[in-house]
């Protein structure tokens, strides 16, 4: 006798999930390919629980302290558009914590936009108010050469070298 | 049983997840495997060899898996061709589209609030039973529903939007 995978939602969820994480005992596996393979309804729900879990686990930035600077990392390539999430973390990540000394590694953002030099203006004004400093990491070609025409270069410190960036700090009072 | 080529084309999707689930999403023969298996599928059916014709899934799962076999049986077996040269990946195309998924998935995530999210990871990530997160949240069973089928709501039209132009 086979399972049904629509009486009850809970448990269809849980078998999807197993599914996903590949915990599901082979002879259920067959099941429920069997399954999806036909009815569109679940497949459509493994769908949305494979984006859910997708979006629930993973995190944008990655925020590192190294001696009492705060290292802020885009994990996947990212670009710093309007509209675009990495700002709103970029933007959470600085204002909501209180971090005052933060260098963020730019290594993998491929763009940016007016919006995107805004907010990196905002953040750096928030951080030097605070006494503190905003400064990039491995800024990309494309990146540095806005940086460059907007003059922002010239308030932003670039950095090459980690912990060259992170010696910069040295002498700054911290605020965290 | 015959199934006409629309039948054949909303089964692509699902038979492309379920090739993608064993050999990997990066796996440049995917296509190829999906082709094989939904002509194959489409043979038996026209030669009236699906049994039971009112749940034809297991026995496509079924040609699926021996397809998956065989390829990965000759790719095992076959030498590397040198002077074929790859087509260079199509970067742009790739990270447009991953930009536009995450957009869409972050958008999701913005409309649940702190709550749920914190239910949702608890349940999909910690793998918490339902019994220890209402144990815990002091949420009853069918709130708990109602916040699990409230996301699975957006992130279902997530995935609904995004197959309305590609191919996922």
């Amino acid at each position: 006798m086979g399972v049904d995978f629509h009486r009850d939602e809970l448990l269809r969820e849980q078998l999807v999930t197993k599914y996903l994480y590949r915990r599901l005992s082979p002879d259920l596996v067959e099941e429920l390919e069997g399954h999806y393979l036909e009815c569109n309804e679940c497949f459509e729900e493994m769908r949305a629980t494979e984006l859910l879990i997708r979006g629930l686990g993973e995190p944008i930035l990655q925020r590192s302290r190294v001696n009492d600077v705060t290292v802020l990392r885009f994990m996947e390539s990212s670009q710093l558009l309007a509209a675009s999430l990495e700002l709103t973390e970029l933007t959470k990540a600085i204002r909501l914590e209180k971090d005052t000394k933060v260098l963020i590694d730019m290594s993998n953002v491929s763009r940016i936009d007016s919006t995107g030099l805004g907010v990196l203006m905002n953040c750096y004004c928030h951080a030097v108010k605070n006494s503190g400093a905003l400064k990039l990491l491995h800024p990309d070609v494309s990146v540095k050469r806005v940086l460059n025409v907007t003059r922002i270069d010239s308030l932003l410190q670039t950095f090459e070298d980690e912990s060259a960036a992170i010696q910069s700090f040295d002498g700054l009072q911290s605020s965290s | 049983m015959q199934f006409s080529d629309e039948d054949i084309e909303k089964l692509r999707p699902r038979v492309r997840f379920k090739v993608c689930y064993e050999v990997g999403f990066l796996c440049p023969d995917v296509d190829d495997i999906v082709q094989e298996t939904l002509t194959r599928f489409f043979v038996a059916s026209k030669d009236d060899k699906v049994r039971n014709t009112a749940a034809p899934g297991a026995f496509l799962n079924g040609i699926c898996r021996n397809v998956i076999s065989e390829y990965r049986r000759r790719t095992f077996r076959d030498e590397p061709m040198p002077e074929v040269i790859p087509e260079p990946p199509r970067k742009g195309l790739q990270e447009a589209d991953l930009f536009e998924i995450r957009d869409a998935i972050a958008n999701g995530m913005e409309q649940l609030s702190a709550r749920d999210r914190r239910i949702l990871r608890a349940y999909y990530l910690e793998e918490k039973s339902k019994e220890e997160i209402l144990k815990v949240t002091g949420m009853t069973d069918e709130n708990f529903r109602v916040v699990l089928c409230r996301a699975k709501e957006r992130f279902r039209n997530i995935y609904l939007e995004q197959t309305k132009h590609r191919r996922v």
